[in-house]
């Protein structure tokens, strides 16, 4: 098999080459048609804020790497790179490389959920523009199966492995449904609006945001719609929400354990989760000491993403196996393409000749008796040429001895004469046919 | 049907101490397909006991309710029983483990030391002292069920105050519905025990002509059932939430338990049988 690939990635490059060589979703289309002039005949592109990778079965026999990586500088602008930055897979290797990318054991993230479908939306921009080929679209359907199993027969993408998912995992132990739960969200910033899109995700039912800003609290607010609380009464309505996450980027404190105090009356008592997972702090440390009051900040959330990481690496041998399984059975199938030609032209050439024995004498025997012939020949080539091509297909789908494979259907095609694309039926002279005594064993 | 008893009688322990087991593993390793295992082997078991229960009625012409280790095997069944509903009805199936082990111990204690008694009071044949027995039982194992819920309650508050991530956080139900599984057994419990003191007083007075309300184990008895009613109004008033309940139950039970161990210590009540 030639298909060739490259990769830029976490392991090869900093995150500045691996930022500016990210191509988008145009980008890529306007890449493939170039790449289909110069260089591939199929492939397609992925391309995601930690790998860049080129796949394809090229054009010429003779293609090297350096001609890849050449197209992709030629396209993109780029100083700094050099070829150490690339990882170059070949046959088996691309394929397999591919696989373990589905399945988000090669992600920076152990087990990333979205990589899946950042696979798959590759090869729909190929299928799009006609760049994928029958044997593409098997490693496409195979690389997809790869990746939901092992979503589904492992626990690569358990667990929380971010602060913010970590935040909603510890408030998903204290809180048995979350629709009837209200949150406030303090700060809108990055980390503020991941956390307000994940709480929102969850069904947490009532989402506010605070920030001193007020335009960007709106602009939050409208994207999980949410309402906004004004920063300057903050306090005042601290009391209303079951589950707090603070992230601003204040140097001091913004609520005191003694504001928490205040609002756990106001309370009376009901749990309150406070998820700070601002640096410095926001609110008071201290607060964790009061009754019902769960305090996490950074470094408490961070635990459990350490865990969760741990958990997702010793799930990777079992979707190393997964990638190996499906590897084998792909790689089975594709060595069959070599000798599907063979085995149709000897079936063709069997066919050939029943048809032309049964054409003799068709006119000597009864429509009925015709039938039977024609039923019990088809049966006869059919059992005939069962094993043979079992055989064949088996010596291919092992894949051990590609060699074994050609021999077989050298010599198949030197018995029956198929070198040429035209078999031609021997039809024998009278004289070539036995007599019965003669044939006769003394 | 003799050999049957004593057979049931020895493969009870052993079936829970294996349901015991099934579920730990479960619980600490997570097995995908031990969800359903572990359910059904629950059901047998107590289909088995059911039997054993049945069986001994028949066999010595009287409810198991006439010593105390008569009534450990019912407590265990009814432990049991409570637990395989509750999970039926809630589907949360990790806790298993921290009641099963309550029954084991009641079967096997039991087990060790029951023996077939054909000869016993007049007054254990009663009827309505076996419904006021077995409400009674009932009643105690929704306060011990309420008890472990409340018990796992505590211990993932402390591990999710203290930042401890470990097998407890993880495999536990959340707080939120560990505090409503223990509410609802002990509601369950409280309405049971609240039958058979309404039986005891109607029934106890005719049948025993020593009959006190100042008996140890009726006073004892009274103290339980008022701190669990105070934590049910406590509760629906809307005054305590979370852990400070929990803990009030917890003292309920001590209590409860405390009254246990009277009846075996004031051996001149008119309620001690045994």
């Amino acid at each position: 098999m030639n298909l060739v690939g490259i990769t830029i990635n976490h392991r090869t490059a900093p995150i500045e080459l691996r930022e500016a060589l990210h191509l988008s979703k145009n980008e890529i289309v306007d890449l493939i048609p170039k790449l289909k002039e110069t260089l591939f005949n199929e492939g397609f592109i992925i391309s995601t804020c930690n790998r860049t990778e080129i796949y394809g079965i090229p054009k010429v026999s003779k293609l090297h790497y350096q001609h890849i990586i050449d197209f992709l500088l030629e396209n993109k602008n780029i100083s700094g790179l050099k070829p150490e930055h690339f990882e170059k897979y070949f046959s088996c290797g691309a394929v397999k490389h591919l696989f373990k990318v589905s399945t988000g054991i090669d992600s920076l993230v152990v087990g990333d959920s979205q990589i899946l479908g950042q696979v798959k939306e590759a090869f729909e921009i190929s299928e799009d523009m006609n760049f994928s080929g029958s044997v593409l679209r098997r490693v496409f359907d195979v690389a997809v199966k790869v990746g939901k199993r092992a979503i589904r027969e492992t626990e690569i993408g358990e667990g929380a492995v971010t602060v913010s998912y970590a935040a909603v995992q510890v408030v998903e132990k204290i809180f048995a449904s979350l629709d009837k739960k209200k949150a406030l969200v303090i700060g809108a910033g990055e980390t503020g609006e991941l956390a307000a899109i994940h709480l929102k995700d969850r069904g947490v039912g009532e989402i506010a945001i605070a920030n001193r800003t007020l335009s960007r609290a709106e602009k939050l607010a409208e994207k999980i719609h949410g309402e906004i609380i004004p920063f300057s009464q903050l306090k005042d309505h601290l009391h209303h929400f079951d589950i707090i996450i603070s992230a601003t980027s204040s140097n001091e404190l913004i609520i005191t354990k003694d504001d928490i105090k205040q609002m756990m009356k106001r309370r009376k008592g009901l749990p309150v989760v406070i998820m700070d997972i601002a640096i410095p702090r926001d609110i008071d440390p201290g607060s964790q000491e009061i009754d019902n009051v769960f305090y996490h900040d950074i470094d408490s959330l961070e635990v459990i993403v350490k865990q969760n990481m741990k958990k997702r690496e010793k799930e990777i041998p079992k979707v190393e196996s997964i990638v190996m399984e499906e590897l084998v059975s792909f790689f089975s199938w594709y060595n069959t393409l070599e000798v599907v030609p063979t085995i149709k032209r000897v079936r063709e050439f069997f066919e050939d000749i029943r048809k032309d024995e049964l054409e003799k004498i068709k006119h000597k025997v009864t429509d009925d008796d015709y039938a039977k012939l024609e039923d019990m020949t088809r049966r006869m080539i059919g059992r005939l040429l069962h094993n043979p091509t079992i055989k064949l297909r088996e010596i291919a789908e092992q894949g051990t001895n590609i060699q074994e494979v050609e021999t077989h259907s050298v010599i198949l095609k030197e018995l029956f004469g198929l070198n040429n694309g035209h078999s031609k039926i021997y039809k024998p002279e009278e004289s070539d046919i036995p007599k019965k005594e003669e044939s006769k064993v003394e | 049907m003799l050999a049957t008893i004593h057979f049931l009688n020895i493969l009870l322990p052993v079936l829970y101490l294996a349901g015991f087991l099934v579920y730990y593993f479960d619980f600490t390793k997570d097995v995908k397909g031990l969800n359903n295992t572990k359910r059904i082997f629950l059901f047998v078991t107590l289909v088995f006991h059911v039997f054993y229960l049945f069986a001994r009625t028949v066999e010595f012409n009287h409810p198991p309710i006439t010593n105390k280790f008569e009534i450990f095997t019912v407590l265990a069944f009814s432990i049991m029983c409570s637990y395989f509903l509750l999970e039926l009805l809630t589907d949360i199936r990790n806790t298993g483990m921290f009641i099963i082990i309550f029954a084991f111990f009641f079967q096997l204690f039991s087990s060790m030391f029951i023996e077939d008694l054909i000869e016993v009071q007049e007054v254990l044949r009663n009827r309505l002292l076996g419904i006021h027995v077995i409400s009674a039982m009932l009643g105690y194992s929704g306060f011990t069920i309420s008890t472990v819920y409340g018990l796992l309650y505590l211990m993932l508050y402390k591990s999710i105050k203290i930042s401890k991530f470990g097998l407890m956080f993880n495999r536990l139900p959340s707080l939120e519905t560990l505090e409503k599984l223990s509410f609802n057994s002990l509601i369950i419990g409280f309405i049971l025990l609240t039958i058979a003191i309404i039986i005891g007083i109607i029934w106890l007075p005719s049948a025993f002509p020593n009959f006190s309300y100042l008996d140890p184990k009726l006073v004892v008895t009274g103290v339980v059932w008022i701190i669990y009613g105070l934590v049910i109004a406590a509760k629906y008033s809307g005054f305590w939430y979370g852990r400070k309940l929990i803990i009030f139950s917890q003292i309920g039970f001590a209590v409860a338990i405390l009254s246990v161990i009277a009846t075996i210590v004031f051996k001149d009540s008119f309620h001690s049988f045994y």
